[in-house]
C-alpha cells in the first residue's frame, strides 16, 4: 500500500516533513532557552564558622575591634591655645611623656611676678633685719647706761618700740616671702598642668588638634583632642544578642574575621564579659542606627599580627554551651 | 490502506487546512498563553532568582515574598549565623523608595541593599560595569528593566544621578536581571548604602540570605534556623514557590488565562471536530465502498486514526513553531525578558491535542462505523 507516488505532494509530503523539523527545532529552543536556576557559589568569601564549629552549637556576633586599655580620650586641664604638638598618630609613647603644649605664657608671666615678689620679699627681710639690728643696737645701748638718768624714759620707749617694730616687718617679710614661694610653687603647678602628658604607655591613635588651636575644657567640642590606647594586645568587643547570650561559652576561643576579609580567621583569647548588659550600639550599619535590642559585650584578646586594626568591625563566631551532639 | 486513507484526507484542500488551522490555532493559543501565564507569575519570584548564591531565606514570621516582607532587628544576622550547619549569612534589605529623576518626574523604585563585603545578592551578570564598582561613593546598580521606565527617552542611564531619600545616587552599572512583577525600577547598592536610601525605622533588615554546609540540605537547616531563632526560614523553591502563590492568590490573572486557555480548547474543539465530522460525512460513500469490499471496522479505525495524527502533528507542529516564533520575537522587549516555553507547556498543548482529535475522530467515526456497505449506492 505504501507506495511513493511519483508526483511529490505539499500537502501529503512536504508538508509533515517541515512540520517535523520544525518541532524538532521548537524542541531544540525550548530546551535550550530553559533558565538556569541552580545556585551559585559566592565571588567572595562571606565570614563562616569553620573546623569544629562549623557545625556544632555555635553563637555569632558583630565587634569592634579596640585597644586592650580601651580607648582614652585625652583630655587638657586648662583651657587655652595649643602651641606645640610632640605626637603623630600611629606614635608609641611612654607613660609621662609630654603630647601637647598649651600656651603657658600667663601662667609664666605670673611665675616670674612670683619670683619678683620672693625677691622684693628677700630684700625686705635683709631690710627688716637691718633695721632690726639697728633697733637692738640702740635699746642695748639704753640697756647698758648704768645712769637711768642719762636718758629721758620717752627716749627708751621709743627705742623699745622701734625693736619690737622691727621685729614684726622681719616677720612680716617672712610672711610675705613664704606666699611668694607659694605663688610662684602654684605659677609652677600651673604650667606643669599646661603639659599634657601620656597617662599610660600606647599608642597615638588619632590627633585631632593642630598648633594654634583651641582647645576648650568647658563641652561644646566633642571631639577628644588626642586618642590613644594600648594596642599591644589589640581586644575585641563582640556584641551578643541577649537571647543568644545565656548559650554562650564563657571562657571559651572565639574565630574573627575583619569585615570584607573572611579568609582571615583569627583565634582569640577570652578575656572577660562586661557585667553590664547593654543596648546595642556598636554597629552593623548606619551610625543613626537605633534598635531595642540589648547586647552582652564580650571582650576577646586578638593574636600579634597586621590584619587588624582599632575601630575595624569584625564577624566573631563563639562557641556555644552543650555538647555537639545533642546540638545535633 | 493508510496512505489511501491520507490521500482521502488531503485530497479535499479544504477541510485540509481547516482541520490544520483548526488544531494549530488551539496549540497556539494554549502554548502561547499558558506560557506567558507561567512566565507572568513567575515574575512573583524573580527576587528569588535574582540572588543566585541565597540557599535559604531567613524573614520575619510575618513576611510572605520578597515584596511583602516586614523587618527585623539587625542582630538577627547574627542569630542566624549561630545556627549550626548554616555555612555563612549576609544581610539583604528590600525595601520601597521614591525617587525623583533628572527630568524631574517620580518614580517608585525598589531598592536592594546586599552584603557590603560579599556582594552577596547581586544578579549573577551586569550587563554593564563591574560589581566592584558598588564599593565607589553613593553608587547604585540598575536594573535593565529600570533603565526601559526611568529614561524613556533613551538617555544614557550610566552615570545618571538620582535624588533618593535626599541623598546623592549614582548609576553606575546595569544589571541582568529578570524583572519583578510590577517591571518597578529595581536599584542595588550596598547594605550600609542602602539604609540611607531608605527612609528610616527602627528595624530595617528584611532577610538575612543564608547558604548551607557541604553535606546538609537545604530543608533541614532552614528547618534548624526556624527551630533555633524562632524566625522564618524558606528555601529558595520554598519561597519562589511563595512569590508565585502570592500572585496567585491576589491577581486575577490565573482566571484571565485559564479563560482564555479553555477557550483555545472549545475553539480547536468546535473547528476540528465540526470540519472532521463534515469531512467523514463527505466520504462516507468511500468508507461504505470500502466496508463492500471486506475492509473491516479495525481497519476503518486505524485509517481515522491515521488521518487524526497526521492533521494532529502538523497542526501541533505549526502551533508549537507558531508559539517559538512569538516568543523568540519578543526576546528583545523588556516586558518579555526571561520568558521561556517550560518544557510541561508543549506536552500539555499536545495531550489537549490528543483530546481534540480523539472525542471528535469518536464522534466522527459513529456514523462510519455503522454505515452499511449499502450506503454506497444511495
Amino acid at each position: 500500500m505504501s507506495i511513493l507516488p511519483k508526483n511529490v505532494s505539499f500537502s501529503r509530503q512536504i508538508l509533515p516533513v517541515l512540520a517535523v523539523i520544525g518541532l524538532v527545532v521548537a524542541a531544540l529552543y525550548i530546551f535550550s532557552s530553559l533558565p538556569d536556576r541552580s545556585t551559585s557559589e559566592p565571588e567572595q568569601q562571606p565570614p563562616r564558622a569553620t573546623g569544629d564549629m562549623a557545625n556544632s552549637a555555635r553563637v555569632a556576633g558583630a565587634g569592634l575591634v579596640e585597644p586592650s586599655s580601651e580607648i582614652i580620650d585625652i583630655g587638657s586641664a586648662l583651657s587655652g591655645l595649643v602651641t606645640d604638638l610632640r605626637v603623630q598618630p600611629g606614635d608609641r609613647v611612654e607613660k609621662g611623656q609630654p603630647l601637647f603644649l598649651v600656651d603657658d605664657r600667663a601662667a609664666r608671666a605670673r611665675l616670674a611676678e612670683a619670683n619678683a615678689a620672693i625677691s622684693e620679699a628677700r630684700a625686705a627681710i635683709v631690710e627688716a633685719q637691718a633695721a632690726q639690728r639697728t633697733a637692738n643696737q640702740q635699746l642695748a645701748l639704753y640697756d647698758n647706761l648704768d645712769d637711768p638718768a642719762a636718758v629721758s624714759r620717752a627716749e627708751v620707749i621709743r627705742a623699745e618700740g622701734d625693736a619690737a617694730a622691727a621685729q614684726s616687718r622681719l616677720e612680716l617679710s617672712r610672711a610675705r616671702l613664704a606666699a611668694a614661694q607659694a605663688q610662684a610653687g602654684s605659677a609652677q603647678t600651673e604650667l606643669n598642668r599646661l603639659t599634657v602628658r601620656a597617662p599610660i604607655t600606647g599608642e597615638i591613635l588619632a590627633v585631632n588638634i593642630r598648633p594654634g588651636e583651641f582647645v576648650a575644657t568647658q563641652g561644646g567640642n566633642s571631639q577628644p583632642f588626642i586618642q590613644m590606647g594600648e594596642t599591644i594586645p589589640l581586644h575585641v568587643r563582640v556584641d551578643i544578642d541577649e537571647n543568644e547570650a545565656v548559650r554562650v561559652k564563657l571562657g571559651a576561643d572565639a574565630i574573627i574575621s575583619p569585615r570584607g576579609a573572611a579568609e582571615i580567621r583569627a583565634n582569640a583569647k577570652f578575656v572577660r564579659a562586661e557585667p553590664l548588659v547593654v543596648p546595642k550600639r556598636q554597629l552593623t550599619n548606619s551610625a543613626a542606627e537605633r534598635v531595642d535590642v540589648r547586647v552582652l559585650q564580650i571582650i576577646y584578646a586578638l593574636p600579634q599580627g597586621d590584619a587588624f586594626r582599632v575601630g575595624q568591625q569584625v564577624d566573631a563566631f563563639i562557641p556555644a554551651d552543650g555538647s555537639p551532639a545533642e546540638e545535633g | 490502506m493508510l496512505w489511501i486513507a491520507i490521500r482521502m484526507l488531503t485530497g479535499d484542500a479544504q477541510k485540509f487546512y481547516g482541520l490544520l488551522f483548526g488544531i494549530a490555532f488551539s496549540t497556539l493559543l494554549i502554548t502561547q498563553q499558558l506560557t506567558i501565564f507561567v512566565n507572568l507569575i513567575e515574575r512573583g519570584a524573580s527576587g528569588v532568582y535574582n540572588a543566585p548564591e541565597a540557599e535559604i531565606w531567613v524573614m520575619d514570621p510575618v513576611s510572605r515574598t520578597t515584596d511583602v516582607n516586614y523587618a527585623m532587628p539587625s542582630t538577627a544576622l547574627d542569630e542566624v549565623r549561630s545556627v549550626p550547619g548554616v555555612e555563612w549569612a549576609v544581610p539583604h534589605l528590600r525595601a520601597a523608595a521614591s525617587v525623583r529623576t533628572s527630568a524631574g518626574d517620580l518614580e517608585g523604585v525598589a531598592i536592594i541593599g546586599v552584603d557590603d563585603a560579599t556582594l552577596i545578592g547581586l544578579p549573577e551578570r551586569l550587563l554593564e560595569g563591574d560589581k566592584s564598582i558598588l564599593s565607589r561613593p553613593d553608587s547604585v546598580i540598575i536594573d535593565d528593566g529600570g533603565v526601559v521606565n526611568l529614561f524613556e527617552n533613551g538617555e544614557e542611564p550610566i552615570g545618571q544621578r538620582l535624588e533618593l531619600n535626599d541623598q546623592r545616587a549614582v548609576i553606575r552599572g546595569i544589571a541582568d536581571s529578570i524583572p519583578s512583577f510590577t517591571s518597578q525600577v529595581t536599584l542595588y547598592t550596598k547594605y550600609s548604602q542602602a539604609l540611607n536610601f531608605v527612609p528610616g525605622t527602627r528595624n530595617r533588615l528584611t532577610f538575612v540570605l543564608a547558604g548551607v554546609s557541604e553535606g546538609l540540605s537545604a530543608e533541614d537547616v532552614a528547618a534548624r534556623i526556624e527551630q533555633q531563632t524562632g524566625l522564618k526560614a524558606e528555601t529558595r523553591q520554598e519561597f519562589a514557590d511563595a512569590g508565585v502563590s502570592f500572585i496567585v492568590e491576589n491577581t486575577g490573572i490565573p482566571t484571565n488565562f485559564g479563560i482564555t486557555v479553555v477557550l483555545g480548547f472549545v475553539v480547536g474543539v468546535a473547528i476540528v471536530g465540526l470540519t472532521f465530522s463534515l469531512f467523514i460525512r463527505d466520504n462516507i460513500k468511500q468508507f461504505g465502498a470500502l466496508k463492500a469490499i471486506g475492509v473491516t471496522n479495525a481497519k476503518i479505525v486505524s485509517m481515522v486514526g491515521a488521518q487524526a495524527a497526521l492533521v494532529g502533528t502538523v497542526g501541533y507542529a505549526l502551533g508549537v513553531i507558531g508559539t517559538v516564533v512569538f516568543i523568540y520575537a519578543f526576546s528583545g522587549n523588556p516586558f518579555f525578558k526571561g520568558f521561556y516555553i517550560p518544557w510541561q507547556i508543549p506536552l500539555i498543548s499536545l495531550v489537549s491535542v490528543i483530546i481534540i482529535l480523539a472525542m471528535t475522530g469518536f464522534i466522527a467515526l459513529r456514523s462510519v462505523l455503522n454505515t452499511e456497505p449499502a450506503a454506497v449506492f444511495r
